[in-house]
């Protein structure tokens, strides 16, 4: 089970242990992760589950649909390079410790 | 130990129509789900328990091929889950995308703004519900869909008639007429539009249905097409109404708003959440369960007073004050889960980034002609029907 260090707003690290083939939005919901919202539930409608990548993940992960890279630019936190919607990834062993920032609004 | 469903039977269906959110909170205090008589439904009225219910769709579901809606505008993506959803829901989204709405509607919604409040700039005074926001809500919405040629008027019968018809369960025959009346109106529109856009591909959600893959047969156009007029423009134009209403009656908060522009956003959020242009939406059991304790069985059906939820003193402080500087926190308006409001984005620009700005910026020192005149109703649907203001013209 890889483990995703959810870097919080308030500058604070949440490390949880996650389930492969779940979305990051999922399993920030089932630790209560403070800032993601997700009010429609995963359908990439709602842009309040925003957060932010690191680059070399951003490039292993592929390119973003076309609707989600439309609802980026509209989450409250200005968009970044790494910006995505935590609903539109799901873990796999690839996202093993790394840092998936909240950006802040 | 779980308990049974509470009941509610000393209240009027008046009393809901005049002001829903006094029995909004007896109901929330009572039980996380409480019959109430008047409106013959079981009412889930806490914000939690409705977003846990909107997190669990095979539980609470929306599929429900009997209800009237289905019965009235035919097969559509609200009484549909899952992938039969998702992919009715794909085929409109291109239309309704934030970015979409910026590129593509945010002008054309200007220009409709601006030739309503011309006509109406010159005379002092005005009835807002009628000479305001209902055509420009009306007219919006046609460009979006891409109903060339239907004049506002028509759109805002279509949409009442399919509205009445959906919530017609007394069976009254008149009504049932207007709503197949209203149906086959919008169909034979849909008729005469689709070579168009068939010809022309653009961001219309006419032309995003041709264009989808694989592109929507004409029986699901006409179904969704029915639920983006019965969905998209009363709640808008409540939505306008609601936003000014709130404004005229708080002044101080218009000045800070009109200072600082960003505002407008949070002014907007603020509004629908104050009197919800959606009040109730339905869900139907798929197994027996505990909603917070309470029992619900299989086939019953729940009522998610998202309105209710959006008052909810466990969550918002004064929460039947109009206060756009309140604590920041989500609010249920546009629903939530998959079938969160596809019109949300188009709302929110429409509304809070062209309307009500417009309406502030020409109609100087716009007040309430007189606040006792002004009218707010409904519980299902609620928003101001009559509202007079003056300005210096
Ligand atoms: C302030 C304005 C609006 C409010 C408060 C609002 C509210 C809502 C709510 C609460 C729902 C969920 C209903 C349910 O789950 O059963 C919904 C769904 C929907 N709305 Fe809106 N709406 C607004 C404007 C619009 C506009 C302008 C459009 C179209 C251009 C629109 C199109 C839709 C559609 C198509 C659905 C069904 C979505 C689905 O089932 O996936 N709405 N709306
Ligand atoms: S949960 Fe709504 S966009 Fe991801």
């Amino acid at each position: 089970m890889p483990t995703i260090r959810f870097l919080l707003a308030d500058g604070a690290e949440l490390a949880v242990e996650a389930q492969n083939g779940r979305t990051l939005m999922e399993t920030a919901l089932e630790s209560s992760v403070p800032g993601i919202i997700a009010e429609c539930n995963g359908s990439a409608a709602c842009a309040t589950c925003h957060v932010v990548l690191p680059e070399e993940i951003m490039v292993a992960l592929g390119p973003i649909s076309e609707h989600e890279n439309d609802m980026l630019d509209f989450a409250e936190a200005p968009r970044e390079s790494g910006s995505r919607l935590s609903c539109q990834v799901r873990v796999s062993d690839m996202l093993d410790n790394v840092s998936v920032r909240i950006p802040s609004a | 130990m779980s308990e049974a469903v509470k009941v509610v039977d000393d209240v009027t269906f008046e009393e809901l129509l005049a002001n829903p959110y006094p029995v909004f909170k007896r109901v929330r205090d009572l039980g996380s789900v409480v019959k109430v008589d008047a409106a013959n439904i079981m009412m889930v009225t806490r914000f939690d328990d409705i977003m846990a219910i909107e997190r669990d769709p095979e539980t609470f579901s929306s599929i429900n091929p009997q209800s009237l809606l289905n019965t009235v505008i035919g097969p559509n993506l609200m009484r549909k889950d899952g992938e039969d959803h998702a992919r009715e829901r794909a085929a409109m989204d291109p239309s309704l995308r934030p970015g979409v709405v910026k590129r593509c509607w945010a002008e054309p919604m200007q220009v409709i703004c601006d030739d309503v409040i011309s006509q109406i700039e010159h005379k002092g005074e005005a009835e807002l519900f009628e000479e305001l926001a209902a055509p420009i809500a009306a007219r919006a919405l046609a460009d979006i869909l891409g109903f060339d040629g239907v004049d506002w008027q028509t759109m805002a019968l279509w949409s009442q008639s399919l509205i009445d018809g959906s919530g017609n369960y007394s069976h009254d025959p008149e009504i049932a007429r207007k709503a197949r009346e209203a149906a086959s109106g919008v169909e034979s529109a849909v008729d005469r539009m689709l070579p168009h856009h068939r010809a022309n591909p653009n961001p219309s959600m006419l032309s995003s249905m041709l264009q989808a893959d694989p592109p929507q047969t004409v029986e699901q156009i006409y179904a969704n097409i029915k639920v983006a007029i019965g969905g998209g423009l009363n709640e808008t134009r409540d939505s306008i109404l609601t936003l000014i209403l709130g404004l005229l009656q708080n002044p101080d908060q218009l000045a800070r708003v009109r200072a600082e522009p960003s505002l407008w956003g949070q002014a907007f959020e603020e509004a629908v959440r104050w009197i919800s242009p959606i009040g109730m939406y339905p869900r139907r059991l798929t197994r027996d369960t505990e909603i917070s304790g309470t029992l619900v069985h299989k086939g019953e059906q729940v009522g998610l007073c998202v309105g209710a939820a959006n008052h909810d003193d466990r969550r918002f402080s004064d929460p039947d004050k109009f206060d756009v500087f309140r604590e920041k926190k989500s609010h249920l308006a546009f629903g939530a889960g998959s079938h969160f409001c596809a019109g949300t984005w188009v709302s929110r620009a429409l509304v809070s980034q062209i309307v009500v700005p417009m309406v502030f910026e020409r109609l100087r020192n716009l007040r309430l002609k007189d606040p006792e005149l002004v009218r707010v109703r409904g519980w299902v649907f609620r928003g101001p029907t009559h509202m007079p203001v003056v300005w210096d013209a």
